[in-house]
């Protein structure tokens, strides 16, 4: 079933243009990687599901519904069901782990003894209980990788967006956490959509891959299609 | 670094030992007398009241006035800024004296409403509401600017993450002013000392307050040793607040503004529905509060021969103001740029130290560091200090170096590392580093910083009355010496003036800065 779709988006910020006619669909529980080199607009796609941004010209669509059209923002952000891992993090530096993961909730109007156990079972998933109360300024790489995880899979999101989370860790811390978010993949079954532009990360995650060059997709096809004709 | 030192911090501590010695041995007696009145009790009372109340309404508008001008889609947001920040660059008498015009017996309340109106205004102007209203609408332009500076710092990636939760309302409360709470912090401690140092409206508008008493026992019964003794719970005070707010940013985490004026884009936000009634009411509360004054003034001044027979009475002080304004203005400038550039390179210890030392000596009321320089100074061998304008731009640079060194270190924040880092690896030192890279990249920063810091010397008030040498009197403080018994046409004149030499080279070197800013 599509969960996320872009119809022939163009986004253009002043003269440069960003997205040009894109148009991609994402299924449910589907890991669909977009790949491509800096400044090819990979990051604007996933800010154009998020909400945002909005697209110049064209269409996007969650679960079918119109969710921005033309310059026109239908449904908010936070009305999208969505969740984003951002590539600097962005955690909130003036809350605790505990703090971050429950903001969310909070604003959602999630009942104080239900956000608990949530939020607890969230950290229990990551390995983070022990570092509940510590500030995000205190925690390592990783361990702050772990936090925004699971600061945007609290909210039990429909998808889960990733702009290149890992890009800035240690091939080794890299490869565990890629290892760790196929896992938690498996076992709660939101659908992925990851930006990257490191082609091993894509294999290694992906089970479909979107290739985008100069802000428009130049293939679209499972992780051996794409690598085969790239090569 | 050695120059705030021996111009602000030294008469300070001078001023301590002195109020603390009697005949060259240790005495309290100063104190004493200060300690077992009653009426300085119900002064310090009051200063504590009028402080507290001006900093809850300078904080209630000026973090709303900050968010809406600095981060939202509100329409004509530069020039609300412009004119809500407006009280921060005159004297804040110049209110005071607006409002009484308003309620005078042919102003324009009487003339609108009727006699009982005008009298129900002067009632309430005359007092600790008057008092609160103007000082109120005198500081709020602190908090204001603070706030919407902060806010441009604030990181958008953080308010998109809470975006995706929540909607922009709770983002604000939650995420947004949380991390500049340090910036609204050091605005509501900084409006609560400047209230509390405040000398020139409290008497105007008879409230009786814990400042003046220096001032008082200074210039009306020449005893330095009580206006010293009166002067130092203000200054430990001021230790005390800044102490305590340094504290709380420490252990809140975050660091002032989350890099305060540091550029780069920020997040606007739609205020939708909201818009044209914030407009609406925005406006309102600034023309009221801050355009009515003046333009009772200004009506209150009459024609074109009111103002020349003005310029004719205190022309001799306004020059000399305004001379005063440009000289310690480029000192101001080039001091706050040197310690920037200390503060930059040396984030710690030392950098700590300077900014610390500028805030404090910013913080301390005005009368303070005048006795201060007044028992330093005073003295047969420095005459040619005391008996000059010297004092005057001594008491300049210690107490507005911390306005130009906060401007010029956002200036240099927008100075690539790298630019510095190059002629350092280059074997360039660092007086040529900041001669020859920092000053030319930043130069437009310390152009703005002079500006600001000229506009500071020009408007004070409190320092100024206790040191001026004879014959250097300035126009803020003819026109505090002659409101009492001037006709009050000629001192709206007075006042007129005194706003459009403010105000108007602001304007024009604002427009050049911003307008050569876009050309480059």
């Amino acid at each position: 079933m599509k969960l996320l779709e872009l119809n022939s988006v163009h986004l253009a910020y002043g003269e440069r243009v960003a997205i040009d006619g894109v148009s991609l669909t994402v299924n449910e529980g589907e890991r669909a990687v977009i790949l491509g080199p800096s400044g090819c607009g990979k990051t604007t796609v996933l800010r154009l599901l998020a909400g945002l941004a909005v697209p110049d010209r064209g269409r996007v669509l969650i679960s079918g519904r119109l969710a921005a059209a033309d310059g026109r923002l239908l449904i908010e952000p936070e009305q999208r069901g969505l969740g984003m891992v951002f590539q600097d993090l962005a955690l909130w530096p003036h809350l605790s782990v505990t703090g971050n993961l429950d903001l969310g909730l909070r604003a959602r109007g999630v009942p104080r003894a239900e956000r608990k156990p949530r939020v607890k079972s969230m950290l229990e998933l990551v390995e983070l209980t022990e570092l509940a109360a510590a500030r995000p300024g205190e925690l390592s790489g990783g361990q702050q990788q772990r936090v925004a995880l699971a600061r945007a899979l609290v909210l039990e999101p429909r998808a889960l967006l990733m702009d290149e989370p890992l890009s800035n860790l240690d091939l080794e811390l890299n490869r565990r956490l890629q290892e760790e978010i196929l896992a938690l993949q498996a076992r709660l079954g939101f659908t992925l959509v990851y930006v990257t532009h490191d082609r091993d990360e894509a294999s290694g995650l992906a089970t479909r891959i979107v290739l985008m060059r100069h802000g428009r997709v130049v293939r679209d096809g499972s992780p051996q299609d794409v690598q085969a004709t790239a090569q | 670094m050695l120059l705030l030192v021996v111009a602000g911090l030294l008469p300070i501590a001078v001023m301590v030992a002195r109020s603390v010695t009697a005949a060259g041995h240790l005495s309290f007696e100063a104190y004493r007398g200060l300690l077992t009145s009653p009426r300085q009790w119900l002064l310090v009372w009051n200063s504590l009241t009028l402080a507290t109340l001006t900093t809850l309404g300078a904080v209630a508008l000026g973090l709303p006035a900050g968010i809406l001008v600095g981060r939202t889609d509100l329409p004509g947001r530069r020039a609300l800024t412009a004119l809500l920040a407006m009280p921060l660059l005159l004297p804040p008498y110049l209110t005071a004296v607006g409002w009484m015009a308003a309620g005078s017996e042919n102003g324009p309340v009487a003339n609108l409403l009727g006699q009982g109106a005008a009298q129900a205004l002067f009632r309430f102007l005359f007092g600790l509401p008057g008092c609160v209203l103007v000082l109120t609408t005198a500081f709020t332009p602190l908090v204001m600017l603070l706030v919407a500076a902060a806010l441009r710092g604030v990181p958008p990636r953080l308010e998109e993450a809470g975006l995706l939760v929540a909607p922009w309302p709770t983002v604000l409360r939650r995420v947004s002013l949380p991390l500049v709470a340090p910036g609204i912090l050091l605005g509501a401690a900084l409006v609560f000392l400047l209230a509390l140092g405040e000398v020139s409206v409290p008497p105007s508008l008879r409230y009786r307050v814990f400042a003046v008493e220096s001032l008082s026992q200074f210039s009306a019964f020449y005893d330095l040793t009580a206006a010293t003794a009166a002067a130092m719970p203000l200054a430990a005070l001021t230790a005390v607040v800044l102490g305590l707010e340094a504290l709380a940013v420490r252990r809140s985490g975050t660091a002032h503004g989350v890099g305060v004026l540091a550029g780069g884009s920020v997040l606007t936000i739609p205020l939708g529905k909201l818009r044209h009634p914030a407009t609406v009411a925005v406006w309102t509360v600034a023309v009221l509060l801050v355009g009515g004054p003046l333009m009772i003034l200004v009506g209150q001044a009459g024609g074109l021969g009111t103002y020349v027979e003005a310029l004719h009475s205190a022309g001799d002080s306004l020059w000399r103001g305004v001379a005063l304004a440009v000289v310690g203005g480029a000192l101001l400038a080039g001091l706050g740029f040197v310690l920037a550039m200390l503060v930059r390179e040396r984030p710690g210890g030392a950098g700590t130290a300077v900014d610390a030392t500028a805030l404090f000596l910013f913080a301390v009321p005005g009368t303070v560091m005048g006795v201060g320089l007044i028992v330093l100074w005073n003295r047969p061998w420095a005459n040619f200090v005391y008996a000059t304008p010297l004092i005057l731009l001594l008491g300049y640079l210690a107490r507005y170096t911390a306005v130009t060194l906060r401007l010029s270190r956002a200036a240099l924040e927008l100075v690539p590392e790298g630019q510095i880092e190059a002629a350092r690896v280059a074997g360039i030192g660092w007086g040529r580093r900041l001669v020859w890279v920092a000053a030319p990249a930043a130069w437009r920063g310390i152009a703005a910083a002079g500006l600001a810091g000229a506009v500071f010397c020009l408007r004070d008030v409190g320092m100024t009355l206790l040191v001026h040498p004879p014959g250097w009197d300035t126009l803020p403080v003819r026109i505090m010496t002659l409101a009492a018994n001037g006709a009050p046409s000629l001192i709206a004149a007075l006042c007129m003036i005194l706003v459009a030499v403010t105000v108007v080279p602001v304007a024009v070197l604002s427009m050049i800065l911003g307008r050569r800013a876009v050309v480059r």
